[in-house]
This record gives structure tokens, sequence and C-alpha cells, in this order.
């Protein structure tokens, strides 16, 4: 099966990355542990395949995988720390800012994977605690076997247009860190305002950033104002009649971090994935098939979609997006119900 | 001295802890804060316009759920039990189907059926019509109240339908006789005496839509407004405003317990509508050329809560896209694979499955033991048993949970984060009724057998286990069913106090929801439905009857 | 065989009073029933001697045992007891035979072969041989009660219990019940405590039966005892039927109602004490055409209000001349004056039976 080959592959390779005799150390007393647990919002299909092939890489250390979404994660992990249960090594949400938060509370172990200096700096964490795993941007996305190409809306002011009402679906910030990011990107753009015109088209409220691909594809609702252009990528590559569009006034972009928590109960072999992650096969992996952006240099992405390098990025700031998280909750609440 | 004394005392003790605890936690919290006791928090959810508007919704769905349960329950209860009606059985076990599938189950599906684009019924409706605008909008709270009010109108159809059983029919004959219509007997003989059922159908037919949670979460919150529940739980979103929602719950609580109060005083201390007669003999009212119409509407009714539903669920279990129509190349199993061998849901099954079975033992013996000590009244204050045996049923499974919380989450007793403080949620919320099935079948085993044991020499315990326990054993396993049934079910509490360890199937439904992961979600759906249909044919069979308790 | 003794029994519920300083003596090997109305206190009498409740004041004693008392209760199943259900409890689950042998196999000392023995004889005497392997919900009322007396009377119990064994029956077998249960205990001789409101099975079956109203007995004595000398207004009137009149002492043996002059047996009254007379209707005489009444006889004219056919008797209303009282007179039939004609009574003096007054309100 190809997972097996390539999780064969990166294990030759990771092996040969880093001296012999402290890895088979490492690696010892991961599979002493016998597990990691892992809080995850990539999405499911995409994380389950990571997983097995970590599985395949190193077999006797199985991976916990638990995947809901950035904001469900954060609560999660401040509810079992406030009841001092200490379940998990590795946490990776889209929302910058929880990183912030969760170092500044000291919740956070710092480790640097193998092979990250090469990665841009919009990757790396200055203080050493977490690290870019992957990045996606967000997009509109359209069904096209509703709406033909000519009309589809081009820009994001485009969607305030009175005709998409009833047609358009959001995800939501207080779930998802990807809609999070891109709802503060767009205030920096065009203000509040923009919501709240926004909110006039009567927009159906999903979960996660991973949903919205669904409803387009469904036909549900034809048009999604947000969400990664992973998830749209992945359901067009399904046959689904998907097609993405990048904004010309520029895509917020997402970076995922991911960091390994401060009492993890299995250290080394959270440490050892997270190694694993970053590798450049397991990298590639999540470019080719995930249809996602990396900090990684050496990985190549698909010809059919946009190099990060053509698009007009908006990054966030993820100190900003700590501080204004539940602003930018309650204002979206505010404007459109829930 | 009583030998068996203690047995019973140690039952009653861990009733009142399994009661008392969490509830003194509730009032605690909600009015503390880190300046001492407060009113702050009440003052705020009267105040805050969104949680005014939560409070606003929840009253308008109860309300209007309330009547259409009655609009639905009343006349299919009449027609089954007084009519000449077809296809009885058939009815009473597609209302038996509704009454033990999961509300939020059936939101689910409703969602693949009427969702205004992608909706099978509304795709149909535009191919037939060629309409732009759908025929239904699922999402809207019309649409909340009919998905809620197909499942609450079983409740209503069995009070209606136990109490006209009883209605002897020489009283709507003595109308007849004067020349009144069937129409108007039943409207002037037969209505008045069944108003208390109807009354009392129809508030704990609002007590289920006060309480429910997956419904609101499925429909409600895509079309941007919410429920008391479904706010309660946002509010345990990061950061937690644990206090806040405490507040918050306190006035749920004590609209449930003042419509129970108002149920009890209808009914009067037996628990049913006592009616006037001796109710002797029962004639079918013939329908004459009404009877495939009225069958017709019957089915029609349990099609929107039973064929459509599970049609539909069946249908997005076995395709790659559940919006695309059933060709071979949609069909797959890929989401059984994917379904089953996902680590977290193959946990959930194994997790509800021993909450399941833990729950049904432990709930089912202190139920039998609690309903043993009150009916023989083994104990001084057995009437207060009985009172905190049935206590639970006031309290939402939500605010359950938010008070389960604040008991559990801190010393010495942190129960958070294992499989326990679920178990304890559950026992608490099933525990009314398990008691009333074990009270119902220790009624039925006169105390007479078991003095008759005594007094030719078996001691309080040999009688208990050799006369008492095999008369009751069909009971006490009856009651064994409905507790298993209703932990499988239950989403409510599960949603605040699950941990990525300890994930039950509703629970993992409920996040695939949010992910909008279809196929998965339809196949969880089925396999719970599945349990939840095999517990009840055993109930079935054990008891001889139906469940819903009417003969015929 | 041991005796029955009720001391003083006293049972309250909250503040209603079942029974109030209950006395009775039971012989050993004595049939006694407790006869009374509903609410008088008798099944809680006889569930207090099976040990089922406990008394706040009194004791009761089986021989020289005290099993009750308001500080100890010896429970049921060391009282060496039997008890007949109202409902006969036969348990639903267990063969007749299996009903049957539960007592027999808590004895210790019984082995299996000597236990199936005695249930076949058992169900022999009951007249319910071959039935052994029947369910209880398989029989007919009188079957099933069949199958509880057997299971009661095979143990070989001090004491034996019934609690309105009959009730459940129709009128022909409880009849014919009567008299197996009078012959069951003529045939074992246990010492019997039987409770009923039905008069006249009291006093079909018992040695001696026992008066309740209130919670206390009124009177106990022989079926003839209570019939023909009846102590208080509610014994005569409970016990059949009979005449109430309410009268003065005027001389010894004289006692007056206005115009009314009648001779009793009665001497050592105050005059003007007031006396309430019990006259049975089948002691009143009539004299017809022709007769002459018996000179100590008591003679009394007046005119028939009603007369009823009832096969075997006519009863009729006979109002006194000069008199408000109005006597209820049975006679063998044919009627022999119609309403509206004028009548002549006889009474023996002995028949008009004084009660004893201001005893009890009853």
């Amino acid at each position: 099966m190809n997972t097996r080959r390539v999780g064969a592959l990166a294990l030759t390779l990771v092996l040969a990355a880093i001296p012999a005799s402290a890895q088979d150390a490492r690696v010892e007393a991961a599979r002493r542990e016998g597990k990691v647990v892992w809080y995850t919002s990539l999405a499911l299909s995409s994380s389950e395949r990571v997983a097995k092939l970590f599985e395949a890489a190193y077999p006797g250390i199985g991976v916990e995988v638990h995947r809901t979404g950035s904001q469900r994660i954060l609560q999660r992990v401040m509810q079992e720390l406030q009841a001092n249960l200490r379940l998990v090594d590795v946490i990776h949400t889209s929302d910058a800012g929880h990183f912030v938060l969760l170092k500044a509370k000291k919740l956070l172990m710092k480790y640097t994977p193998a092979g990250v200096d090469a990665f841009p700096p919009g990757f790396k964490d200055r203080d050493g605690y977490s690290y870019g795993l992957r990045a996606t941007v967000n997009v509109i996305a359209y069904n096209s076997k509703v709406v033909p190409a000519a009309e589809a809306p081009r820009t994001w002011k485009d969607l305030l247009d009175p005709k998409w009402k009833g047609k358009l679906v959001t995800a939501h910030p207080g779930y998802s860190g990807v809609i999070a990011t891109h709802v503060l990107a767009l205030v920096h753009l065009y203000g509040w305002d923009y919501f709240q015109q926004l909110a006039q088209n009567r927009l159906m409220l999903v979960q996660s950033a991973v949903d919205p691909a669904g409803v387009v594809a469904s036909g549900e609702r034809p048009v999604a104002v947000n969400g990664g252009d992973y998830t749209f990528y992945q359901t067009r590559k399904k046959g689904n009649p998907v097609e993405i569009v990048y904004p010309k006034e520029g895509v917020p972009l997402v970076v995922s971090p991911t960091a390994i928590a401060a009492g993890a109960p299995h250290p080394s072999a959270a440490k050892l994935f997270t190694d694993f992650t970053f590798s450049r096969e397991v990298q590639q992996v999540l470019a080719d098939t995930e249809g996602l952006y990396t900090g990684h240099p050496d990985v190549t992405y698909p010809a059919d979609k946009p190099k990060l390098g053509e698009l007009r990025l908006l990054h966030t700031d993820p100190d900003e997006l700590e501080k204004r998280n539940e602003e930018i909750r309650k204002r979206f609440v505010e404007f459109f119900g829930a | 001295m009583d030998r068996s004394l203690p047995v019973w005392v140690l039952a009653a003790l861990a009733l009142v802890l399994l009661m008392a605890l969490p509830l003194g936690w509730l009032g605690y919290m909600s009015v503390s804060s880190e300046t001492g006791a407060t009113l702050s928090h009440y003052r705020e959810v009267f105040t805050d316009p969104h949680l005014q508007k939560a409070l606003w919704n929840t009253v308008v769905l109860a309300f209007w759920v309330g009547l259409a349960s009655l609009a639905i329950g009343s006349p299919i209860a009449w027609l089954t039990a007084r009519t000449d009606l077809p296809g009885k059985r058939l009815i009473r076990g597609l209302i038996l189907a509704s009454f033990v599938t999961p509300p939020f189950l059936g939101a689910f599906a409703w969602v693949m059926l009427a969702g205004p684009n992608a909706g099978l019924l509304n795709k149909l409706y535009r191919a037939w019509t060629g309409a732009a605008e759908p025929l239904v909008n699922i999402f809207s709270m019309p649409g909340l109240i009919f998905v809620v009010s197909i499942y609450t109108f079983p409740y209503v159809f069995i009070m209606l339908a136990n109490t006209l059983e009883l209605i002897a029919s020489d009283l709507e004959d003595a109308a007849s006789i004067l020349g009144a219509s069937r129409v108007r007997v039943a409207l002037t003989v037969t209505l008045p005496m069944v108003l208390p059922a109807i009354l009392s159908g129809f508030i704990l037919a609002v007590l289920q839509a006060l309480a429910l949670f997956g419904s609101p979460a499925i429909l409600a919150l895509p079309a941007g407004f919410h429920t008391i529940t479904t706010q309660i739980w946002a509010l345990f979103q990061y950061p937690p405003k644990v206090e806040m929602a405490a507040a918050f719950s306190v006035p749920l609580f004590l609209a449930t317990a003042l419509l129970l109060l108002i149920q009890k005083q209808l009914l009067g201390r037996r628990g049913y509508a006592t009616i006037g007669g001796k109710g002797g003999a029962r004639r079918r009212i013939p329908l004459g050329p009404w009877r495939l119409p009225a069958l017709a509407g019957c089915l029609g009714v349990m099609a929107c809560s039973i064929f459509l539903p599970y049609g539909i669920l069946a249908k997005a279990a076995v395709a790659r896209a559940w919006a695309q129509p059933l060709a071979a190349e949609n069909l797959t199993l890929a989401n059984f694979a994917l379904t089953f061998g996902h680590g977290a849901t193959r946990s959930a099954i194994v997790n509800t499955l021993e909450l399941g079975i833990m729950t049904a033992c432990v709930g089912a013996g202190l139920a039998a033991l609690l309903a043993y000590v009150v009916n023989r009244k083994l104990i001084p204050g057995h009437q207060l048993l009985a009172f905190l045996a049935l206590a639970p049923v006031v309290i939402p499974g939500v605010v359950l949970a938010v008070a389960l919380f604040v008991a559990y989450t801190r010393p010495p007793l942190v129960l958070y984060g294992s499989l326990w403080i679920l178990f304890v949620a559950y026992l608490t919320k099933e525990m009314p009724v398990g008691y009333s099935q074990s009270d119902a079948t220790f009624k039925g085993v006169h105390p007479e057998l078991e003095e008759a044991g005594r007094i030719l020499g078996a001691g309080r315990l040999r009688v208990l286990g050799e006369i008492t326990a095999p008369l009751a054993r069909s009971g006490i396993i009856a009651t064994w069913c409905f507790v298993f049934i209703g932990v499988i079910r239950e989403l409510s509490a599960s949603i605040i106090l699950f941990t990525p360890n300890t994930k039950v199937i509703s629970v993992v439904i409920f996040d695939l929801k949010e992910e909008g992961q279809f196929g998965a979600i339809a196949v969880l759906g089925l396999f719970m439905l599945g349990m939840t249909l095999a517990a009840v044919v055993v109930m079935q069979t054990l008891l001889g009857r139906d469940v819903i308790g009417t003969k015929d | 065989m041991p005796g029955v003794t009720i001391k003083g029994l006293t049972k309250r519920y909250g503040d209603l009073a079942a029974l109030e300083g209950l006395d009775l003596r039971v012989e050993p090997g004595e049939l006694v029933s407790l006869l009374g109305p509903s609410g008088c206190g008798k099944t809680t009498t006889l569930r207090l001697v099976a040990g089922f409740l406990r008394p706040e004041a009194g004791e009761i004693w089986v021989g020289d045992r005290c099993l009750s008392s308001p500080t100890s209760v010896v429970p049921p199943e060391r009282r060496r007891m039997a008890m007949i259900f109202q409902s006969y409890a036969l348990w639903p689950h267990m063969t007749v035979a299996q009903n049957v042998a539960y007592g027999l196999r808590l004895k210790p000392g019984v082995p299996k072969a000597a236990r199936e023995a005695r249930v076949k004889e058992m169900l022999k005497v009951v007249q319910l041989e071959g039935f052994e392997s029947r369910y209880p919900g398989e029989l007919s009322g009188g079957q099933q009660q069949r199958v509880a007396v057997a299971r009661a009377l095979v143990v070989e119990p001090e004491i034996l219990l019934l609690d309105e064994p009959l009730s459940n029956l129709d009128a022909n077998l409880r009849e014919e019940m009567r008299f197996e249960i009078r012959r069951l205990h003529e045939t074992f001789a246990i010492t019997t405590l039987y409770v009923t409101h039905d008069q006249a099975e009291a006093m079909v079956i018992s040695d001696r039966v026992a008066v309740l109203f209130r919670g206390r007995v009124v009177q106990v004595g022989t079926a003839e005892d209570l019939f023909q000398r009846p102590q208080t207004r509610f014994v005569a009137e409970f016990i059949g039927k009979t005449n109430l009149v309410d009268v003065i002492a005027a001389e010894p043996g004289v006692v007056t109602r206005g115009a009314l002059r009648l001779r009793v047996p009665l001497t050592g009254l105050m005059p003007g004490a007031s006396v309430v007379l019990s006259i049975r209707p089948h002691e009143i005489g009539l004299v017809t055409r022709g007769q002459c009444a018996s000179p100590e006889h008591n003679v009394l004219t007046g005119v028939v209000q009603r007369a009823s056919y009832l096969g075997d008797a006519v009863d009729y209303q006979i109002r006194l001349s000069g008199s408000d009282v109005a006597l209820r007179v049975t006679a063998a039939p044919p009627a022999l004056v119609r309403p509206g004609e004028a009548v002549t009574l006889a009474v023996a003096p002995e028949a008009c039976v004084p009660l004893a007054e201001g005893r009890f309100a009853c």
C-alpha cells in the first residue's frame, strides 16, 4: 500500500538524519511509553493519515488522535489542566493566539523539532515553544454546477451583494482557529462593518472550517465565504464540483502551530512524533495529498494550486489574535446570532 | 433487630448523596464569585439581551412543541384506543420506535431531508414544480418545533391511550343514543373526561422540549439562534463561565419543577387520570369510510418520524456522497470502515456499552432495592425515599451536568476525566425511570405472598430471594432495559462532562456533525438505533405486552 | 397444643386507634372466630398474633411463651404458626406440590421422601389428589383455597390463623366450605383464630365467637350465648335480626313504654331506670283465632303494616295498638294475616332480653 512504502521511506530517511545512538535511545524510550496522545484540529482524514504513517514507521507506538475544532481543543486543554488531568502530549491547533496563551501560562514544553531552522520566520515561535506544522489560506469557494463561473464572486466585497442572500455559508470563529484568523484579517481590511453587512445575507452557520466544503459540494449552500483552502482542494479532488477563488484583496494566511504539553505523560513519544511530522517526507505528504502549505523549503506543491509566493497574503499577529479572541467571537455572535 | 435493615439504610444514603450533592453545588456556584456571595450572575442572566433571547426562544419552542405533540398524539391515541382502526399493532410498534429514537438523530436525518438546498424533499419538490425556493427550511424555529414534536408526541399518546382504555363505552353510548354523531361524542363526552390526561401529556411534552440539547444544537445554531440548553453549553467554551452557567441553569430547573408540580396536581396521587364509572366493556367505534384515510394519516405521521429519517440514514450510511442519488458508483462500505476503524469511535462504542451495562445493573439494582423498601415500608421516612428517587426528573440533563461538573472537579472527589462522572450523571438521570418501573413491579407482587412465606418459617431475606425475586424478575429486567436505553442515547449531560478519552457514541456523533461527516454519523446512528431496538425487543418479550402499556 | 392469651392489646396508626385494650383467651384446640364489621380491628388482631405488627401496649402469649409485646416481637418465621390469607397467597411460580411443601422444607428433620409423602397425604385430605404438578393459575378459586389450607396444615402448626378465607368464593361454595373447614378442625384440633365479617359463617364454624367493635371485644361466647343473650345493642343487632325497644322499669319484673306494658325476667332494677329490650322476631308468636296464649306470655294487639312472603318464612311488621312501637315478626308460612288487619301477638317474658346499657355507646 502506498502509505506503507512512504512510511518505510520516511523511517529510513529520518533514521539517517539523526545520530544513530541518540535516536535509538529515544525510540526505545518512546516504545516503553507506548503511545502519544495528539489533540489536533487538522481534518480528521488528514490527521488519521499522519497517524498511520507514524505507526507504520515506529511499530509499537500508537497515536491516539483526538480531532476537534481549535477552540474546542483549547477548552479541553484548559478544562483538563484545571482539574489537574495530564492527558495530552501534543497540541496542534490553527489558532496561533492559543499558543501565546498557553506559553504565557507555562503549559508548554520547550522543544525544537529537527530540521526547522530552514523554515520561514512565520513558522517559528521566537522562544522555541511552538512551530508551524502546516499552513492554509482562507478562500472563497463555490459549487460550479449551481453557480456559473461568470457569476461567481471574485473578491471578499463581492460577497456583500444582496443577490447572495440565503446562498452563503460560513464557519465559526468560536470553533475554528482558521476562521478566527480569517475574521481578524478581514476586520483589519474592512473593519467590523464588513461582517455587519455580510450578516444581512442570512448566512448558514457551521462550526468547523472543514464543514463549508461539504456544504458547498452538496449544493446546500452554493458559496462558502471562508474555509481552509486545503479542504476545498481535497473535496474537488474527490470529484465534487467545487471551485476555489483566491480573492485579489488578499487571503488570510493561517499557520497552524504545534507544541508539546508541559506535563506530557509520554514525553519521548511526543518528541519523536513531533520530529516525524516535521520531516520532509511527512511535510510532502501534507502538501501532496492534503493540499496544505508547509514551512519546509524542500517541499514541492501540486501544479493545480497557486504557490504561497504568488498570493497576496494577509498576515495576522498571534499576540493580537490571542488578545482579541473574545472580541472576535462575541461580535461574530452579535452579527450572526449564534 | 431485623438483620436486613443495614441494606435498606445504605441504599437510602446512596440516593441522598447522589441527589443532594450536585444540587447543592449548583446553588452555591450560581451565587459565588471571587468577592463572596452575589446575585450579579442572576442579574446578568436576566438582563443580557443574548441570554434573554435564548430564554424567549426556549419558551416559544416548548410551548409550540407541547401544542404540536397534542395535535399529533391525541387523534392517534383516540383512533387506536376507541375505534376500529386497522393496523393498530403496527402503529403502536412504530410509535414505540419513535419514542426510543434519540431526537438529535432525528434532527440530523431531517437536515438531510429538508435542508433548504440539498435536502432530499426539497430537491424532489424543485424537480417536480420547477420552483426556486425550497418547500421547507428545516433550519428554522418551525423546523425545530416540527422535529422535536415528532419525537415527543409519544408522551401524549401514552398518557392519553392509557386513560382512554379506562373509559367504558356506555358513557359514550348514552350520548350516541341521544343522537350525537361520532365526532360530537368524542368532543363532548370523551374529551372532558380525558382532559387531565391531555394536560399532563402537554406538560410532559413541554418538559422534554425544555431539556433537549441535540436538536437545537443541530437546527437552531446554523439558523443563528440559541436555546437555554445550547446557551449553557456555549458558556462552557473557553474561557468557561461556570458561575453564569449555574445561574442560567437554576431558572430552567425551577421551571421544570413547577411544571411537574402542576402535572402531579392534575393527576392526583395515583399518577394516572382517574375516571368516573367502573370501566366496563369498551366497544370499538366504527369509522366506516374513514378507516383507510385515518390509517393513512397515522402512517403519514410515522413516515415523518420513522420511515423518512431511518431511510435517509440508511442511504447516507452506504453512499459516498449522501446528497447524490443512489447509483451504483455512489455505493460504498467505506463509511463503515471509516467509522469502526477510527480509534476514537471504537473506544466510544466500548465506553457506551460499558457505561450502559454498568449503569443499568447498578441502576436497576438500586431502583429495585429502593422500590422494595418503599413498597414494604421497611424504614421510617420511606416516602422521602420515593420522592428523592423520582426527583432527578426535575433536572434537565444540561443542568445536571453543570452541577456534577462543579461538584466533581474539585478535591476530594475528582471524578472528572474518568468514566465515573458520566456514570454518576447517567445513574442520577435515569433513576426516576428505573424507580417507576420497579415501583410498578413491586406493586404487582402482593405483600401477602411474602407474608405467607414468612409465617411458614422463611426469614425476610429468604423470602426476598425465593418468592419476591422470581416474581419480580421480568419487571426488574424491564427496568434494566429502560435504564440501558436511556444511557446509550444520552447527549445533553455527556456533551459537557466528556473528555477525549471518555467519549460516548452520542458525543462522537455530535463531533462528526461539526465536521459534516454525514456518512459516519449515519453508520453510528444506525448502530445506536440497532442497540436500542434490540433492548426494546427484549423488554417487550419479557413483559409480554406493549411497553407503552396499552393492551388490545 | 398451646392456647393463645391476648392481654390489653393496643395498636395505633398515628392518631387512629385500631385496637384499644383487647383481651381474649383461646383454649388449646379451640376455634374462636373474630367477628365484626370492617374497621373493628379483627384483621389487625390476627396480624398482631401472626407477628407482622408490633403492639403499642399489651402482650400476646402462646402457651408459656410471650411472643409479642411493645418491646419485642418474635418474627413470624419463628412463631410456629400457619396462616391462610384472604387472597390465598399461592405462589404462582411454584407448583401445587412446591407450594404445599414450602413450609416443610424449612422444618429441620424432614427428609425429602417424608416430605413428599406428607404433601401427597395432605392433598388427599383436601380432596386435591393428583394436582401436584399443576400451577395455581390453572386452578379454580375453590381449588386454590384448598391448596392454601393444605399448605397451612401440612406443617402441623401450633396455631392456625385464617383471614376471611371464604370471602372470595361464591355463595354456594362458601356454604359448602364452611362445613369443610369445621370438619378439618374437628379432625386436626389445632388452636385456631378465624376472622370473618359473616355472622352465619362464624356461628357454623366456631367453638366460640368473639364479637369485636371499634378495637375491643364486646362479647365472647358460643353462638347460642350470643344469639339468645346478647349483652349490648350492637351484638343484638349484629347477630341475627332483632327488635330493640326502649322501656322504663316500673315494678320488679315489669317494664313500660307509654301504654305498652311487658313482663320481663328482670328484678333488681331501680324504678324509672331505662332499659333496652331485645326481642327476636321468631320468638313473637301470632295468636290465631281459636288459639289461646299461654297465661305467662305477654299478650299484645296491633295492626299488620307489611307481610312479605320469603318462601321459608313470612316477615311481618306489626304496629302495636296505643304505642309507637312496631315489631318485626317472623313466622312460618302461609301468611295468616294481611296488611291492615288486626292481629294478636304473644311474647314469652324470657324472650325479652334486657341489654347492658351505658357501657358502650354502640
